[in-house]
Parts: C-alpha cells; structure tokens; sequence
C-alpha cells in the first residue's frame, strides 16, 4: 500500500469517526431529551388520568346516591320489604338505570341476592358479593354480561334509605371508549384499556360457572377508536403489568419500521382487593424521534461523505506536498539500484524531504564520480594488467631471440660450417619464436574481436557431436590416453545460439580438459534439458582446481598453464554471456574439474 | 197521594233514562275503522292473527275448543277413521269472487301440506272433499281447524296465480302501508258480515309503545303478553285473558353435541320452572312438565316439574360438551327466560349461549300451540307445530299419557309453562271475546262510537 493510499485511509477514517462520534451523541442526546419528554408526558396524562378516574367515581357515587335518595326508590324498596317477593321488579332496575344513566344497576334484596339486574336482566336470584362491602367510594370493577364477556366499570354501593332490611343499589358506569375519548390526550398519545373476564370476574362467583382464563388476547385491547393495531404486541408489556401490579414500561416495535416503535407505559387498573382488572396503556410515538434521528445520520452520512471526498482532495494535495517528493525519491533509490547513477530528483522547498533530496542528488552525484574514478582505476589497473601481460608474455619469446640474435652476432666469428650450423638453429630459433609471438598477438586480436553472434535453431547434441568428433579421433591419434564419453538424451534440447561461437566455446573446454589431463583420463562431454534450459556439461579426471583457482578462474589473462595467455575461459565465458547463459565449475582437489554451461532453451515458436 | 204519583213517575223516568244507555250498549253499531297494534307477525303461524280474519279452514273450533263446521258443513268417516269426507258450504265465494270448489280446496290444502301430511291423498268428490290415509286420522276435524290448514285462493277461475292472499274470512287484505296492514270488510262473507267496515293493524309494534296508544285512543286492541298481565291489572286496563293456550318449551337437539339422552336428560333437569313462572312471567299460566295441560288430560301432575340440580349433574357427570347455542322466538320474556335458562345451565357446568339468530342452534326455545279441547288433536297438532311427527296413539288416556311419557324421555322437547294469551282494548270496543286458540274475535268485534 502506497503512502498516498495510507495518507488516504488515515484522513477518511479520522474523518469518518469523528462525525459517527458526533452523530452518536447527537443520537444518544436526542434519544435521551425524547425519553424525559416522554416520561414527562406520561407523568402528566397519569396524573390527569387519575383525576379524571376521581371525577367519575364521584360521578358513579352521586348517581347512584340520587336513585338511593329517591322516593320511587324508596317506595320501592318499602313494598319489596313489605311483601317479600321481588318478581314485580324484574326489569326495575333497567328502567332505573336508564333514568339515571347509568351503564349497571342491580337491586340487592335484604338477602343479598340480586332482585333486579339492568346489565343482565336474568341474574335475578343471584347473589352480589360487591353489596356486602359496601364501600363510601366508587370502586373499580369487572362485570360479566350475558354473552360471557366482560365490561370494566366504576361501581358504587348506596342502600335505599328507610328500607329495613335494607335493599341496596350496585350502579355503575363502564371504563369503556367513550371513557378513553374523553381523556385529556397529548398530540402523538394513544391510550387504551386492556380488560377480560379473568379469574375474579364476577362469572367466576356464579357457582359453577365455566372457569374463565385470561391468557393475553389482543382483541380485548381497545382504544379511544376501537381497536388497536398491531394489539399483539403489547401482550408483553400488559402481562408484566398484570404480573407485578406495578407500572410497566418499555419500548415496543409495531411494524419491522422503526418509525412505528411506541414508548409505552402499561398503568394496572385494580380493585379494593388489589386484583389487576385492567391495564391502560398510553403510547407516545417514537416516530418524531425516529425521524429526527434518521434526519441526523442522513446529515452525518452526508458530512461524512463530504469528509471522506475532502480527506480524498487534502491527501492528494499531500501527497503533493509530501508523498511525490518521496515517491520520487523511492524512484530515484530504484533507478539508482538499476544502475542508472545519473538519477536525480526534483528538489522543492525547504523542508526535510527538500534535505532529503537534495542529500540524494549529492548522494548521486557522488556515486558517479566515484564510479567513474573507478572506471577509469579499473581501465588504468587493465591497462597495466594487460601491458604486464604483454611484457610478460613478450618477454619470454624475445629473451631466446635476442640470445639468438647475439649467439649469431658471436657466431661471425666461427668457422662458416660452424656458423652454419649455428645459422641455421638461430634461423630455426627465431622462427619458432616469431610464430611463438604471432600466436600471442592472434590470441590477443581474438579476444579483442569477439564477433557477434548470429543466431540459429539447433540441438545442443549437434554441438556435441561435432566437438567429439574433432576432438576424439585427435585423441585417439595421440598418445595421451584419454578415453571420451558422451551423454546425451534422447530428448529435444532445442538451442537460439551461433554454432560457430558455442562450438569454439566448447572446444576451448575441451582442449583444457585434454590439457589437465597429461596423463589421460576420462573427457566427459554431456547435454540434459534442465527446466527451461539446457546444460552442457565438460568434465575431466585430471588433478582438479583448487577453491581460489576456481574463483579466478575466468579472469581475463589468468592461467595455470605454464604456456597460457588465460584468455581461453574468458573468451568461453563472453561466448556464454553473449548467449544469455551462465558458466560455471565444480571442482576439487584430486577429483577433477566439471564445466557447466547453462543456455536458455529455444522455444518451438 | 199526589206526591207518591208525582214520587213514582219520576222514580219511574229516572230508571227509564237510567235503562235507556243500557238497551242502547245492548245492540252492537256497523261500521268504523278498529286499530289493532301488535309486536309480532300478523301473517306468521302459529299466531297470525291477520290470517284468521282472511282465511277460514273446513273446520272451526268454537270458544269451548269443539269444532264446529266452517268451509265444511258436514263430515263423515268410515273405514276405522282411514276416510274422512267434507261436505263444503254452498254459495261461498273467495273475496274475488271465485267460488269455493272442492277443487281449490284441495289445491289449497296441497300447497299448504305438501309433506308429513296428516293424510295420503286428497280427492274431490262433487261438492266434497275426500281425505284418504294410511294410518287412522281420528281427529282430522280438529286438525283442519288449526292455522296450517286454512283455505286461501291458489288458482283463480282462469286458471291464474291470485295477486295476493285471497281467503273466504270476515276480511280482506286491502293493503300494507308504513307498517300497518289494511283489512276492510267482506260484505259477502258466508258467516255474515262483520260489525267493523276495516281493521288497520300496526304490526311490529313495541309493547310499550302499543299501551302508550291505547292510553291516548290510537289504539283499540292491544297485545298483553303474559308477564305484563299483573302490570296491565295494576294500571287498570281492560284485558281479556285466555285459558293457557301456549306451552313455553325447550326444543333440545338430538344430534350434534347433545347427541347423548343424558345430556338431554341433564338439561331437562336442570332448568328452573319455578324461577320462570315466579319471577319472569309473573306467575301467569301454570308450571308443567307435560305436553298437554292439565284441564286437557288430568294427568299433567304426574310429570315432575321440580328442578333437580343434583341428579342434573350426576347425569351429566364429566361428560363435556363444547358450547352450546340457544336461540329463541320473540323479545321481552322469552329474551329473558333464554337467558335464565342458559344460567341454569350454567349452573350444571354447560356453557350456554343465547344468541338472537342461528341456523342449527343447540337449543330453541319456543311456544307451542295448544289448540282446541281434543286432547289427541292437540298433542297432534303440538307436536307438528314442533317439527316432530306424531305418534300413532291408541284411544284412551292412558294410552295418552303412556306416548305422552315417551315423548318426554327423548328429552326433545322440555315443556316448561302454560301461559295464557291476553289483550287489552280499549274503551270504545264492545263484545271483545278470545277464541280458543287466544285470539281475539275481531269479526265481532264493534265499536261503540261508529256512526
């Protein structure tokens, strides 16, 4: 990864977490502020729900004090005491009801059964337990109808006055829609009743009546305007109501959208005995809050995209400032690990990467001068290797002709025959002196003509071959005792080489490997395909090359022959070079020596 | 001596004017529109009263509840009561016009009874009428007096379907306006024409609202069921009460839940007459556990009417039924006593409903006719009013009451009180009589005022 790409990455994630901070505090802040408003809220519509809960119970209780109060009531109530029987006034308590308008009424008999009921007509018979506590305030309770379900109501107990025994009247009103329609309701509130006919009911006080359970059923959830929807997701939150007698609250999700989630607060309704007989529920909306927080993380994606583009923009110009000078250094470094120790980079400005490379430039600058002096120690030290070389190798021939040149000067003075003969073996002398120089010279023009090679197709066997067969019958012709193998596969071993150069190569190998073997030996001539090359392999049985022979080996001017020029592996490894190949040896002391020349096999194309 | 003549003639003018209104009220006035208001339906059986002032049957039962010729002025039987033929009337005529023929007879009796007939076959012999069955009909008379087998006009002169219901009664049907069904005098009528020119009788009418008219005049006749009886005394109405003419009654099903007699049986012992007849219908008519009352049969006592709570739930025991259904016929009291009955039921461990209407409910609760003085017939015509085919009944009261008591095992109808018919009219209304089956005979039936 570039430092551009780090610069990059590094800018937008700071970018990219500072505004996700930001926005999560805003949301937390947000979300925090709507809680309180909500649970202020709640607090409020509690308080005023209780208020109302109060002004209806005072209703319920002045309502049914007045029908207590009054003289058809009384008159009733004195007849029914005078003759005992209380079938005249079936349907009394109906017409009773509907004068006071009340939802329920019955009429207690001195005994404490129902003499006339307004809610279920033919309960007459049956006994009341709510009559006997008779309590001063109004009181929740549940009643039971005659289809089995069940009404939530406030109830007030009043006995007819001057009646004795006295005969007492149970009217109530039902905690219904119309009681939610009229409470005061906050914008963005919903309350709503959760009532059944559970245990305590007043079915379950009729003997042998149908048990009635009262798992949560959504249906019995009703609001200001009927039904709730999605009701079945409050069965948690009512059932833990009703479980604890405590209020509940909680956060309940309508839909899969969150904008439909409610903060929600379920209130137990109970009666004297503390039995839960009902739950109200008020649900305030989350959705302002839902939306006000979608609004944030949209602003905060903006802003954090915004960021992202202006990180983007600031790290380019950073990198202009910063990542190119480096950048252009880290070229500079590998151009200069190339071998191009001319590189130089812009310097811009003052700061430490300007130092830096400004120190580069000098860096460079210093490498080529120092390269070159040492261009030109190395061709001075050549120079001088050479000329050694050629004093040297001069030396030696022109040592026996200047003896012979002066042995003739001497000789004048002898006798003709002598001098003569002494002509003669001078002549001699000198002329295999002269052709001892003109092979020095040819070796030196050789190497300094190596000709370009012209490559061909052809099979490294056919290289091999045509070495062997120069060199094996000279072998054999000879008395030198040395015994030539070749090893070759049957394989293809393709070759983009010029035959010429390879054969001279090898044949320079060869004749080494001829000469480390004075005393004969096994010449071993190979040829194999090694992956995608071919190596040819020269080996010999002679005495072998030590370590710091082998390293010199290839050396131009260097030999460990007594009569050699050492440009023979030189010229042999320029061959190899020119081909794109390598040379190698393997040697020990005793053991022989192996030339290994390693040539990028041609490809069929 | 002078003042005793003087004394004794205006002694004598004042019992003379005194007597004078009296003969005045003695002689029944023509004419005038009679207002009748009722809560039901004029043209339903088994209490239509509409049906009984347009239609005639053969047959007629007279107050006393013996049948008296009608459409028919005589009849015979022969074969062991297997035939029975009925002379018709001479000279009556439908109200247009048509005659009465064996033939439209017949046609009418067919389109009425077209399965579980009392009879096989019908046939027209001449001016007569032939019934002809398979099993013995020894009270076909009483039965032909029954609201099933009244006589309406199927197929005119010419061969077409009559424009409405055509009887051969006291009145015919005018027309039905803004809930009020317009009757008007049949001049030709074969029993002569009635005091009253029309009748306009406001169906559909609350109870309430029915004495709210009596009070103020808009009415002239009007319903008191049974458990308004003791209310309508109190407020010092004139009310004509029948003799128990109706059997409340607890229709159970055989089939489907209460399948199993126990359960029935459970049923039966655990609903509260007492309650009933005490509390809801005011201590009218009379409790009974049997199918025909006891002025009928005289053995009605023999039946146990008690309410046994704890032999109820040792029949039905642990058996567990799924809920039941009760429906009933008609508001009020028989709203209130399903009601009641289903808390007694309740009281046994069956989980009842009432519910206002119901295709196949559990449980019905209903009146059924008791009509005339035969008690056979009655049983008959009780138990087809029920749905239920009557038995083959040898003659004899305890051949009676032995089927009688069969039928009560089934546990397929739960009689449960005899109530009385009533009502009440209206100061203008002169010789109001109930028939035997607690209708009021309207055709002779006159108003004072009418001019």
């Amino acid at each position: 990864m570039s430092l551009r790409q780090k610069l990059l990455l590094l800018f937008s994630f700071t970018v990219a977490a500072a505004v996700a901070a930001v926005a999560w505090t805003v949301l937390v802040r947000i979300r925090y502020v709507f809680e309180q408003r909500d649970q202020e809220e709640t607090a409020l519509f509690v308080s005023q729900f209780q208020r109302e809960f109060q002004h209806r119970s005072a209703e319920v209780a002045a309502a049914v004090d007045r029908l207590a109060a009054s003289e058809h009531a009384r008159v009733m109530a004195f007849e029914l005491v005078q003759s005992g029987d209380a079938a005249p006034y079936l349907t009394e308590a109906q017409t009773m009801a509907q004068d006071a308008q009340l939802d329920f009424l019955e009429i207690i008999g001195p005994d404490g059964n129902v003499v006339s009921s307004a809610q279920w007509p033919a309960r007459f018979g049956y006994p009341e337990p709510a009559a006997a506590q008779a309590p001063q305030a109004a009181f929740l309770k549940r009643e039971t109808l005659p289809d089995g379900s069940a009404e939530l109501g406030l109830f007030a107990v009043r006995a007819i006055g001057g009646a004795e025994p006295s005969i007492r009247l149970v009217g109530g009103k039902k905690l219904d829609q119309s009681f939610l329609a009229d409470l005061p309701v906050a914008p963005g509130m919903t309350v709503a009743l959760y009532s059944d006919a559970g245990p305590g009911s007043d079915a379950a006080s009729i003997p042998n009546a149908p048990a009635n359970s009262s798992p949560f059923d959504p249906r019995h959830l009703v609001g200001a305007s009927g039904d709730v929807p999605a009701a079945a997701r409050y069965q948690g939150l009512i059932d833990a109501a009703r479980n604890s007698g405590q209020q509940t609250s909680g956060i309940l999700y309508l839909s899969q959208r969150r904008e439909d989630s409610i903060n929600a607060t379920a209130i137990p309704l109970k009666n004297q005995a503390g039995q839960v007989l009902a739950v109200l529920t008020v649900a305030i909306s989350r959705g302002g809050m839902v939306d006000a927080q979608q609004h944030i993380r949209a602003i905060a994606c903006g802003v954090a995209s915004g960021g992202i583009l202006l990180a983007i923009a600031f790290s380019l110009w950073i990198a202009a400032r910063v990542s190119r000078p480096i950048e252009e250094l880290a070229h500079g470094a590998e151009s200069v690990a190339a071998g191009n120790w001319d590189t130089r980079v812009p310097v811009r400005g003052r700061d430490e990467v300007s130092v830096l490379a400004r120190s580069f430039n000098h860096m460079t600058d210093k490498l080529a001068t120092q390269r070159e002096q040492l261009v030109q120690s190395e061709r001075v030290a050549a120079w001088r290797e050479l000329a050694r070389r050629l004093a040297h190798e001069l030396k030696n021939p022109l040592f026996p002709l200047q003896l012979t040149v002066e042995n003739l000067v001497r000789a004048r003075a002898l006798s003709p025959a002598e001098f003569d003969e002494v002509f003669r073996e001078s002549t001699a002398t000198l002329s295999a002196e002269i052709a001892n120089l003109k092979t020095i010279i040819a070796r030196f023009s050789d190497f300094s003509k190596m000709p370009k090679p012209e490559l061909e197709h052809i099979d490294a066997k056919d290289v091999v071959e045509r070495v062997r067969a120069l060199y094996e019958s000279a072998a054999a012709n000879s008395d030198s005792n040395i015994r030539f193998e070749i090893d070759l596969t049957n394989a293809p071993m393709p070759l983009n080489v010029d035959p010429e150069l390879l054969h001279r190569a090898l044949s320079n190998l060869v004749l080494n490997a001829m000469d480390a073997m004075p005393a004969g030996g096994t010449l071993t001539i190979s040829a194999h395909p090694q992956d995608d090359n071919i190596e040819l392999r020269v080996a010999d049985t002679g005495e072998g090359l030590t370590p710091e022979e082998c390293e010199r080996l290839f050396t131009p001017y260097y030999t460990t022959k007594q009569h050699g020029t050492g440009l023979g592996l030189a010229i042999v490894q320029s061959v190899v070079a020119d081909h794109a190949g390598t040379i190698a040896v393997e040697s020990r002391a005793g053991g022989g020596a192996t030339f290994i020349i390693t040539l990028p096999k041609a490809t069929t194309a | 001596m002078r003042w005793t003549v003087l004394r004794r003639f205006a002694t004598s003018c004042l019992i003379a004017a005194l007597a004078l209104p009296v003969a005045a009220r003695t002689r029944p006035h023509y004419g005038g529109t009679l207002h009748v208001e009722i809560e039901g339906d004029p043209w339903q059986r088994p209490d239509g009263l509409a049906r009984r002032l347009v239609f005639d049957g053969l047959t007629a039962l007279d107050a006393n509840g013996q049948v008296r010729p009608a459409l028919a002025v005589d009849w015979s039987s022969d074969d062991n009561d297997h035939r029975w033929q009925f002379k018709l009337r001479p000279g009556v005529h439908f109200h247009d016009g048509t005659a009465l023929t064996s033939v439209n007879v017949i046609a009418s009796l067919t389109a009425a009874c077209s399965v579980n007939c009392p009879w096989t076959s019908l046939r027209a012999v001449g001016s007569s009428v032939v019934f002809v069955g398979d099993s013995p009909m020894p009270d076909l008379p009483a039965l032909l007096a029954s609201d099933e087998f009244l006589i309406a006009l199927t197929v005119t002169a010419d061969g077409k379907t009559p424009n409405g219901n055509i009887g051969t009664g006291p009145f015919q049907l005018t027309g039905f306006n803004n809930g009020v069904l317009a009757l008007a005098a049949n001049e030709t009528c074969w029993q002569g024409r009635p005091f009253v020119d029309a009748i306009e009788m406001r169906v559909h009418r609350a109870m309430r609202d029915q004495w709210l008219d009596l009070g103020v005049g808009h009415a002239d006749i009007v319903e008191v069921p049974a458990e308004m009886l003791r209310q309508a005394q109190q407020q010092r109405l004139t009310v004509d009460v029948s003799p128990p003419v109706a059997l409340l009654t607890l229709q159970v099903s055989d089939s489907g839940p209460l399948a199993n007699p126990m359960l029935r049986s459970s049923i039966a012992l655990a609903v509260d007459r007492a309650t009933l007849f005490n509390v809801i219908f005011q201590k009218q008519g009379q409790v009974t556990a049997s199918l025909l009352p006891q002025s009928l049969t005289g053995y009605s006592f023999l039946f146990p009417a008690d309410r046994d709570l704890g032999k109820a739930h040792e029949l039905k025991g642990g058996l567990s039924t799924p809920p039941l259904t009760l429906s009933t016929q008609g508001s009020g009291a028989m709203q209130l006593a399903a009601q009641r009955i289903a808390l007694d039921l309740r009281d046994t461990g069956f989980n009842v409903q009432v519910v206002s209407a119901n295709a196949h409910p559990d449980l019905i609760l209903r009146k059924l006719p008791i009509d005339g003085a035969e008690p056979y017939a009655a049983l008959e015509l009780l138990l087809r009013g029920a749905g239920q085919t009557p038995p083959i009944i040898e003659p004899g009261l305890a051949a009676l009451y032995k089927a009688e008591h069969e039928l009560l095992d089934r546990h397929t109808l739960i009689p449960l009180l005899d109530l009385p018919r009533a009502y009440a009219s209206g100061g203008r209304v002169r010789d109001l009589h109930l028939l035997s089956d607690g209708t009021p005979d309207l055709a002779n039936v006159s108003i004072e005022d009418a001019p």
